[in-house]
């Protein structure tokens, strides 16, 4: 039986009641020597809408653009044209109310599993019990109270992962920015860290703009899954996922909706 | 640390002193088998009696006797102050430079061509600007250890991973706390290495702006040893430098791992 795909036109945007991240008609080029001459379009007119508690997925092909809008909606580019929104504010600078996992190991070496995760705390009016009591329960809620003393060189790389989400989430920003954080992980230690990530979801209820280029994770994580087009990138399509939670791998369903956007993805 | 106690890690450790031991018992067998002239290499033991004669001031001859204190104080004190100004300058100049391409621009061109500059032609220069002493001796010093510091911090400070810089931010750190929280930190190692070539060719350059008729200093007794012809005073000078020299290194190091936490956690 074929899958019932909702296919929702990216141009319309989501009713704005609820949204928390607004996108509007992105754009961005970079320089491809050094004195400007030449410039490639990277974002072209992206528009995107993401609501609260919502996880959406931006899916496309290595190059097509999605870690450059991340780092827009972080704040750390600025767009050519087109503005983000959230809660209404315009973005224009990196804060921790739309915070980042990165893909790679981005724990400063120099600082204990404990104080990478109350780095970001150092700035907020706490007093010292109310931090560490902080720091505790994070530790707690991504499994590593074991670990606290331990510096990121110690650890696994999954392990890292955890902390980098720790360390995050103690901010307790509007936002969570996701960049590829599983995809240097082994299979196992990946499907391990998708639970968690669904599970602090779950407690935290976050909103979640989760960037992979792995259709199955896509499918498993999203509420709805961006499929982004390679150059210049822009949402070509975009699908919600009605499977309902907690979601099974290994279903009929699951397997149609990858097979269905890795088919689309083919010919973005 | 209970490794340090192992025997393995002692051993490890025993082995900086093999070479040393080596090159003290050829020197022995040349002294003893009369194969190098005692006017050229004297006897490892009138060496150290000279040695003790100048740090205790009993017997020996006078003129050198019990002048080690003095001298030390002297020496250290001008290599402290020389360094301590070319950290001072090189440190900030090296982290902007590495950070910001206009500041490295602006003095990147010149700091380059004035270190391709021999330090001992500064040393005419400094006569007449500074005249004969303490002045003189620290701003060689200084000069000299400015380079390595500054390099290296500068290419710390330029190679720190951006993302630690862009994790900092979306966590609400600013430029100033950054700079001291992030950056650093980060460059930590850079700069370790520019402190200690710094520190280590103080001690050179020390030597050469003691050369010139200070009356105390490490480097004013190898001179006026060479005057009087004193080669046992001479190879107590080196000896008592190299010791210090290196005692330096691992005090500065000691001191760098007790005040922070990315020198004591270095990979």
């Amino acid at each position: 039986m074929k899958p019932k795909l909702k296919i929702v036109s990216s141009q319309k945007g989501a009713p704005a009641a609820r949204a928390i991240l607004e996108v509007e008609g992105l754009s961005k080029g970079f320089a491809t020597n050094t004195n400007g001459a030449g410039r490639i379009l990277v974002l072209n007119d992206v528009g995107l809408t993401v609501r609260k508690g919502e996880m959406i997925c931006i899916v496309g092909r290595s190059g097509c653009g999605k870690s450059t809008l991340l780092n827009i909606l972080a704040g750390f580019l600025s767009p050519d044209r087109g503005c983000v929104r959230l809660g209404g504010r315009p973005v224009d600078r990196p804060a921790p109310d739309r915070c980042v996992v990165f893909q790679e190991d981005a724990l400063f070496p120099w600082l204990t599993v404990r104080e990478n995760i109350a780095f970001g705390l150092k700035v907020r009016a706490m007093s010292r019990q109310e931090k560490e009591r902080e720091v505790d329960r994070f530790l707690a809620l991504v499994g590593l109270t074991e670990f606290g003393s331990y510096l990121p060189a110690e650890i696994s790389g999954g392990m890292k992962q955890r902390v980098a989400l720790a360390r995050v989430l103690i901010l307790q920003p509007e936002v969570l920015l996701m960049d590829e954080p599983f995809a240097a992980l082994d299979a196992q230690t990946r499907e391990e860290m998708q639970d968690l990530l669904l599970h602090l979801w779950a407690k935290l209820a976050h909103s979640i703009v989760f960037v992979t280029h792995d259709v199955g994770e896509a499918v498993l994580l999203a509420d709805r899954v961006l499929l982004f087009e390679k150059a210049p990138g822009r949402v070509k399509e975009e699908i919600a996922i009605d499977l309902p939670r907690p979601r099974e791998k290994d279903t009929e369903r699951y397997y149609a909706l990858c097979r269905a956007i890795t088919s689309q993805m083919k010919r973005a | 640390m209970k490794r340090l106690y192992d025997s393995g890690a002692w051993a490890h450790r025993a082995l900086g002193g093999l070479l040393p031991a080596l090159l003290l018992l050829l020197w022995l067998t040349a002294a003893e088998t009369g194969m190098v002239a005692p006017y050229l290499l004297p006897h490892p033991k009138d060496v150290l009696a000279t040695a003790a004669s100048y740090v205790f001031g009993h017997g020996g001859q006078a003129g050198f006797a019990g002048r080690f204190m003095d001298d030390f104080t002297a020496s250290i004190t001008r290599v402290m102050l020389g360094f301590g100004l070319a950290v001072l300058v090189g440190l900030p100049l090296g982290i902007l430079s590495g950070r910001l391409a206009l500041a490295n621009r602006l003095l990147g061109t010149t700091i380059n061509a004035l270190r391709a500059v021999p330090g001992i032609s500064w040393l005419p220069l400094a006569l007449v600007w500074f005249g004969i002493g303490l002045k003189t001796t620290v701003f060689l010093v200084a000069l000299a250890a400015f380079f390595p510091i500054y390099l290296n911090a500068e290419a710390g400070a330029r190679q720190v991973n951006p993302t630690l810089l862009r994790a900092g931010a979306m966590m609400g750190v600013r430029r100033l706390r950054g700079t001291f929280a992030i950056l650093l930190p980060a460059a930590m190692p850079n700069i370790i290495t520019g402190l200690r070539l710094g520190l280590g060719i103080s001690w050179a350059y020390l030597v050469l702006g003691e050369l010139t008729g200070v009356h105390n200093g490490l480097g004013a007794v190898i001179m006026d040893a060479r005057m009087l012809g004193r080669i046992d005073v001479i190879m107590v000078g080196i000896i008592f430098i190299a010791v210090i020299g290196r005692l330096c290194d691992v005090g500065l190091h000691h001191m760098l791992r007790f005040a922070f936490k990315s020198a004591r956690r270095l990979p």
